[in-house]
């Protein structure tokens, strides 16, 4: 199978200028054009210089994988039906290795792969958030349990934090996360680490609470799970926005040295504006009315369910079978095709890579300082949601950073917050 | 100026909220945990009782109440109340003494705590020498004997504590003065007992733990007399002529010494081991009490034959030809008579026992003494409280009837009047008749008399006549064979021992209205009875409901169904069962309601709930919210034993496997015993610290117990269209589901006759999934709904069904406010997700406000898993106060806890005591009681003293004890923690001390 598809494939090779990449509609169209398939619905996707497979679905990542290409781009186009098939995902990876052995000459670093979904596929599992607001050795994760089957799937448990108060140094009690539930939620995002220190959950701090009240706390939120953590592992900490935006002086007031107590007061505007997030983004009640007195009420009732169940559809992964296409489609022949672009030596990807995450930190930025306006804007939100996505998973993922030891980094149970 | 004005309403709100709401835990009801003390004041009629966590209660007249307790967490061991004075000492574990008083502040007395002192012995001496054994408050008021385990007598001046060293007793001139063949070198031991000569007040008897009695003159500072007994000594009692001296020892036996001679040495009368023949249990204390004409009234405690009566709790009282061993089913702390007369110098007319789990009193006047009913310090507990339920503003014709049907259990109790009489009771009366029901494990339910500051009993129900049970209902234990000896007669109703668990009972309801009550047990049984002034009997009749309705594959291991009585059972008047709904599986009751005036009972299990028609006696609807995968509730109880086995079999092997690798190590010598003990305690250590952790998981349909009933709620509103109100059914369940059901009920004359019939109208599934505690529908006003008859009987305004009606669900994690007839979410007010408790218990509550008699709100009163109390305000559901109020750790506590209709609650602090607490400003029930200094009768001559001397007397002390504490930055900080009447008077205490101070300098 592995064979046919890839004797299926067909193969194109066109230019587009590095400088001006213009629209994704207009590449889009080109693509069509080229592989003469305007009928048809595509993905599209490219092979970036690790090797996977990411895809181009607006202006941002289209540009961003100009952006990338040295000086080939390899695209790769799929039947929009194909794609969701999981099945075929393992005949992409086969396909994305034959491409990091092309791309890229040390064919001796054998790296793990991440799977990433297609486009439609995305829905935010996890992000990082309120970076310019939190002292650079915190993170605010937010967890994203709707439509998923995953479990939440982490334990915490009571231990003894070290701070600095005026007093100099003094043993409080804390919370920490004890266990990760493999395959969990938690794990899988990689933003949370066992012995990392629980400090606030939904914008609430935990100090004075037991373990009991804490557990409460995330089992009533875990609808939408946003825990502040000091993690065991400082290493992989997000850069601050502000060191390159210079933006806010609230955020350089609280860097490291101040510590723990400015925390409180740099989160409490954020934690004003949890509960107008929450309400749109909690599921609602399922509500099944049945009719006693009128039959016709029955399709009103059925009505109510559905609308309720819709707020969770959204999220949920598309129908696994397309409308149009009954019974098992033909397996098409995949469409490959590769884009040269003319570039100028002297720009190398590595200063693209600054430019781009200055621009996501500016998206921070912006982020923050919109933030009441946050629900007026989904589709920036969702642009940013992803943008956090990847940077997490480029930056912040365990998995990635080879050299750092796990474990054997802080003394079990007492962890330093400065 | 928005701002402005907003700020204003804010505080306008605030105002309101001070004027609804203030938080007061009010007063202690039942019987004190763990008592340790006793003591009374015949000249105050104040009984005291102090307790193993240092705290000591006064009683005097019903309503008479004082509590203290001390700083330390250590037990009172001896109360001595100062002779005709308003002070008493108590004496603690600790070694330490406390001086209280009972002060008069804007007309109130409150106990206070005014000094403190720990005998200071010679520098280098051991403990031994200071640790006191005896008190002996002088009948001068001035001085106080102090016995130690050394076997010296200190003598200190109170209420100051000035130690007066020159007035000791010390061991070596007693020895001097006793003869040389007694004892020889031997110790005389500690100090047992200090007894006063009641007809000369400067002499004192000294009884020393061997047995030797000295009589010590305290003028001219030399022994008198001499006692030499040869047992050791228990007790000591001086008769009130002065004449005589009993003496009661550790081998059973007691004796009777003439003390009026001039000889030093004094002569046996008699000694007798009343129980005889074979070896004996100690008397550990007699008393002998004159009568005007005959024989004296002998009573001791213990002396019981060791092999065959060992374990008996018994007081012997022996009067002319009468003698009875009074057998008590716990152990006796103390025990005291009291005498008629002003002077308590008469007659003794009762006799006091405090046991370990109640208070007894014994009418010793009237032929047979029995027992006279106590209208406090009532065991709550006589078997072990398994639920309670409260019910406000009782009509006055049920209260009658019930106090009624009361009266005719207590026939067996004396006539006499409570014989505590002290202080004066100036608490309002209570403004409703308030009834608190407790249901008991022995299937039993108490109805208590909740109106005041005393909680009296008033009915006792029993359910087990229903059933038939192991026990056999002839075993009589009071029947006592003729010629039986020691005679035994059992006393108290402090029975810790059920014949059944099945029998326990889980929930209850009454309509105050139509006197019809439901309660609901162990076994899933649930009785349905009816307030009857005659005996009636009847056959009660049984109605099994299937909550499993087909359900497939699960096997109940829990215990089987009861066994019901089919012939006719007679059943005294009162509340007589006539209906009886039996759950299958015969899981315990977790949620039951009752709506008198459709006639119907809805119950529910952790299997599923049913409706029960109790007119026709039948059931409605029986609904099973199993989740098919939820196999824990299916297995019943039983299955939780195999877990505790398990962990059991668990650390057992833990400890084998440390002790395997102990052996591994030869341990040769001490030094490699003692790492390897080290290395077992790290091991231990490192097991016990092994970090408890909590598993982050959002709640699922799977988990267990989800179709557990929570509760079950009637309302008569709009539950499929907004233009017609019908009755409805509502139940929520663990999972966070809530169900409702249609009810259609046939018209009044055909009631008997047609079907009610239950349609299903509604489900919700709460996304968050947390247990549903309660629901609740208001009304068009956004008032909650009346209770069922409380229109028909003018006692509420009819609900308002103009405007639209609203569902409120309470989760233990929210409060959901939801339109009706189609439900959708309207407001809420989170509460776990904020700060992390969870609501445990909730009740709607009328607010009435303390300045304006007629505003009021209404509002949720909410204890939380935290032991938190909240108010949510209704209809917006806002946080509106909330104050910490149980120790979260005090789980029992939190679950007992019951809300009143009008902001107060009560819950358990010990398996035998309530606390009163009240959320309210207006609706406050606490004692107010004013205790007098007594004034001295010129007649009693044994204490002749001039007119006012009491007067005079009362200040200076007072003032000695100021200055004292002044004196002494410790003791300052003693009243630190006086609490009077519950309340929180103890700052005033400490501004007083320094205001005086101040005046003082």
């Amino acid at each position: 199978m592995n064979v046919l598809s890839l004797y299926g494939a067909e193969f194109r090779r066109f230019s587009v200028d590095r400088f001006k990449p213009g629209k994704f509609e207009e590449f889009y169209k080109l693509i069509m054009h080229v592989h003469r398939i305007a009928n048809m619905e595509v993905m599209i996707g490219y092979a970036d210089v690790h090797g996977d497979l990411l895809p181009i679905n607006n202006d941002d990542n289209f540009c961003k994988a100009v952006s990338t290409a040295h000086p080939l781009l390899r695209v790769f186009i799929q039947r929009q039906e194909e794609v969701d098939y999981s099945s075929y995902g393992t005949h992409s990876l086969t396909r994305k290795k034959k491409a990091v052995v092309t791309l890229r000459n040390d064919v001796n670093r054998k790296r793990p792969h991440i799977r990433i979904g297609m486009p439609q596929d995305f829905r935010p599992v996890s992000s990082i958030i309120d970076v310019d607001i939190l002292p650079e050795s915190h993170r605010r994760v937010r967890l994203y349990r709707h439509g998923s089957d995953k479990p939440l799937g982490f334990y915490i448990r009571d231990g003894t934090s070290v701070r600095v108060t005026p007093h100099g140094l003094e043993k409080v009690p804390g919370i920490f996360i004890s266990r990760m539930v493999p395959g969990g939620l938690a794990e899988s995002t990689g933003l949370l680490a066992v012995n990392d220190e629980v400090l606030e959950v939904n914008g609430i701090e935990v100090t004075g609470k037991t373990l009991d009240q804490v557990t409460d706390m995330m089992i009533a939120n875990s609808h939408n799970l946003i825990v502040t953590v000091k993690p065991v592992n400082q290493r992989n900490n997000v850069v601050r926005a502000s060191r390159i935006s210079g933006s806010s002086g609230q955020s350089s007031d609280s860097s490291g040295s101040s510590g723990y107590p400015s925390l409180s007061t740099a989160a409490a505007p954020s934690a004003h504006g949890y509960p107008d997030e929450l309400e749109s983004d909690e599921e609602s009640d399922i509500v099944i009315e049945s009719s006693l007195k009128r039959p016709s009420r029955r399709s009103n009732a059925s009505v109510a369910s559905v609308a309720s169940n819709a707020s969770r559809s959204h999220a949920q992964a598309p129908p696994p079978a397309p409308v149009d296409s009954p019974g098992p489609p033909p397996r098409p022949p995949s469409v490959v095709s590769t884009v040269s672009f003319h570039s100028q030596p002297s720009l190398n990807s590595l200063s693209n890579h600054g430019s781009l995450s200055y621009k996501l930190h500016r998206d921070l930025n912006l982020q923050h300082s919109q933030y009441q306006h946050h629900s007026s804007h989904p589709a920036l939100r969702e642009s940013n949601g992803s943008l956090h996505k990847i940077l997490s998973t480029m930056r912040t993922d365990p998995r990635h950073s080879l050299a750092l030891p796990r474990g054997g980094v802080e003394e079990d149970g007492t962890v330093i917050t400065l | 100026m928005k701002r402005f004005r907003r700020h204003g309403q804010e505080s306008h709100r605030d105002r309101i909220k001070q004027e609804l709401y203030q938080f007061n835990k009010t007063v202690e009801h039942g019987f004190p945990h763990q008592p340790s003390a006793l003591g009374f004041s015949p000249s105050l009629q104040l009984l005291a009782i102090g307790t193993r966590s240092g705290a000591i209660k006064l009683y005097g007249a019903p309503g008479v109440e004082f509590m203290g307790l001390h700083d330390e967490n250590a037990a009172v061991t001896q109360i001595h109340f100062l002779p005709h004075l308003v002070e008493l000492v108590t004496l603690l574990d600790d070694n330490s003494l406390h001086m209280w008083t009972l002060k008069a502040h804007k007309g109130v007395s409150e106990l206070l705590e005014i000094g403190r002192f720990t005998l200071t012995g010679p520098p280098g001496a051991p403990p031994s020498v200071t640790r006191v054994t005896a008190v002996l408050a002088h009948s001068s008021g001035e001085l106080l004997l102090l016995g130690t385990e050394g076997g010296h007598v200190f003598v200190v001046e109170v209420p100051g504590f000035r130690e007066l060293e020159e007035r000791n007793i010390s061991l070596e001139i007693v020895t001097h003065s006793i003869p040389e063949e007694y004892g020889g070198r031997r110790s005389l031991e500690h100090v047992e007992s200090l007894q006063e000569n009641p007809a000369n007040p400067q002499q004192v008897l000294i009884g020393y733990g061997r047995g030797l009695m000295v009589i010590w003159d305290l003028d001219c500072q030399s022994a008198v007399k001499h006692i030499l007994a040869t047992q050791p000594l228990e007790s000591v009692w001086w008769t009130e002529d002065g004449l005589r001296v009993l003496s009661s020892h550790s081998d059973g036996s007691y004796c009777r010494w003439s003390v009026a001679g001039l000889d030093t040495q004094s002569e046996q009368e008699k000694s007798e081991v009343p129980y005889g023949h074979f070896p004996c249990k100690a008397i550990s204390k007699v008393i002998q009490l004159p009568t005007k004409q005959g024989p004296p009234f002998l009573l001791f405690s213990g002396g019981m034959p060791r092999a065959s009566y060992g374990d008996r709790h018994c007081i012997t009282v022996i009067h002319s030809k009468t003698h009875v061993a009074l057998d008590f089913t716990s152990r006796i702390i103390d025990f005291f008579v009291i005498r008629d007369g002003p002077d308590q110098a008469g007659e003794p007319s009762a006799l006091v026992v405090l046991v370990e789990e109640e208070l007894v009193v014994i009418d010793l006047q009237t032929e047979g003494w029995p027992v006279i009913q106590t209208p406090y310090l009532v065991p709550l507990h006589c078997s072990a409280i398994t639920c309670s339920h409260h019910v406000s503003a009782i009509p006055l014709k049920l209260w009658e009837r019930v106090l009624s049907a009361g009266a005719l259990q207590n026939t067996h109790y004396s006539k006499k009047p409570w014989p505590i009489t002290g202080g004066l009771n100036l608490s309002p009366d209570p403004p409703q008749r308030d009834l608190l029901l407790t249901g008991h494990e022995d299937g039993t339910v108490r109805f208590w008399d909740a109106s005041g500051v005393c909680l009296y009993p008033m009915y006792k129900l029993s359910t087990a006549g229903v059933f038939h049970t192991d026990a056999d209902p002839n075993d009589n234990m009071n029947q006592c064979t003729e010629g039986e000896w020691p005679p035994f007669r059992k006393v108290g109703c402090f029975d810790p021992y059920s014949d059944d668990p099945r029998l326990g009972i889980q929930k209850i309801h009454l309509c105050k209205y139509s006197g019809y009550l439901t309660v609901a047990g162990t076994a899933g049984q649930i009785l349905v009875l009816e307030l009857n002034d005659e005996s009636a009997e009847q056959a009660v009749e049984a109605t099994v409901a299937d909550l499993l309705q087909g359900q497939e594959g699960f096997r109940w291991k829990g215990h089987t169904r009861l066994e019901v009585r089919e012939e006719p059972v007679l059943f005294p008047p009162g509340f007589q069962p006539f209906a009886l709904v039996q759950c299958q599986p015969p899981a315990v009751v977790t949620a039951l309601t009752l709506h008198s005036e459709w006639k119907l009972v809805a119950f529910g299990t952790s299997h599923g709930f049913g409706l029960y028609d109790y007119q026709q006696k039948n059931n409605v609807l029986v609904r099973c919210t199993l989740n098919p995968s939820d196999q824990l509730a299916m297995e019943g109880p039983l299955s939780r034993v195999k877990s505790i086995k398990k962990s059991l079999r668990q650390s057992f092997r833990r400890i084998r496997r440390s002790r395997v690798s102990l052996r591994k190590h030869h341990v040769n010598n001490a030094a490699k015993l003692q790492d390897a003990n080290a290395r077992l305690e790290a091991e231990l250590a490192e097991m016990e610290l092994a970090p408890v952790q909590r598993k982050i998981e959002a709640r699922s349909s799977d988990d267990s117990f989800t179709g557990l009933v929570r509760t079950l709620y009637f309302a008569d509103t709009f539950l499929s269209d907004s233009s017609h109100n019908t009755p409805s059914l509502w139940a929520g369940t663990n999972g966070g589901s809530v169900f409702a059901y249609q009810l259609r009920l046939p018209s009044v004359e055909r009631r008997a006759e047609d079907l009610v019939t239950a349609h299903p109208a509604k489900e919700i599934q709460l996304m968050h999934r947390a247990p549903v505690v309660a629901i609740l529908v208001m009304d068009g006003h956004g008032s909650p709904l009346p209770e069922p008859l409380e229109v028909a009987h003018d006692l509420a305004r009819s609900p308002d069904m103009q405007g639209s009606h609203h569902l409120l669900v309470i989760s233990e994690e929210q409060f959901k406010v939801f339109t009706l007839p189609k439900v959708s979410a309207k407001m809420k007010l989170k509460l776990t997700a904020i700060d992390g408790s969870r609501v445990r218990r909730v009740g709607v509550a009328w607010f009435g406000s303390s300045c304006s008699e007629d505003y009021g709100e209404s509002g949720l009163t909410v204890l939380t898993n935290q032991g938190d109390l909240h108010v949510v305000s209704l209809p917006g559901v806002k946080m509106q106060v909330h104050h910490p109020c149980i120790r979260r750790e005090d789980v029992s506590g939190i679950a007992s806890c019951v809300f009143t209709k009008h902001g107060q609650g009560f819950y358990l602090i010990s398996p035998s005591e309530f606390e009163r607490f009240s959320l309210s400003a207006r609706c406050v029930v606490e004692p107010r009681s004013l205790v007098e200094v007594p004034h001295q009768t010129p007649t009693s001559l044994s204490r002749a003293q001039p007119d006012g001397a009491s007067e005079y007397r009362y200040e200076q002390p007072e003032r000695a004890s100021k200055n004292h504490l002044c004196n002494n930055m410790k003791t300052a900080l003693t009243g630190g923690k006086a609490l009077s009447n519950g309340g929180d008077f103890h700052i005033c205490s400490v501004s007083i001390v320094k205001e005086e101070c101040n005046d003082g300098e």
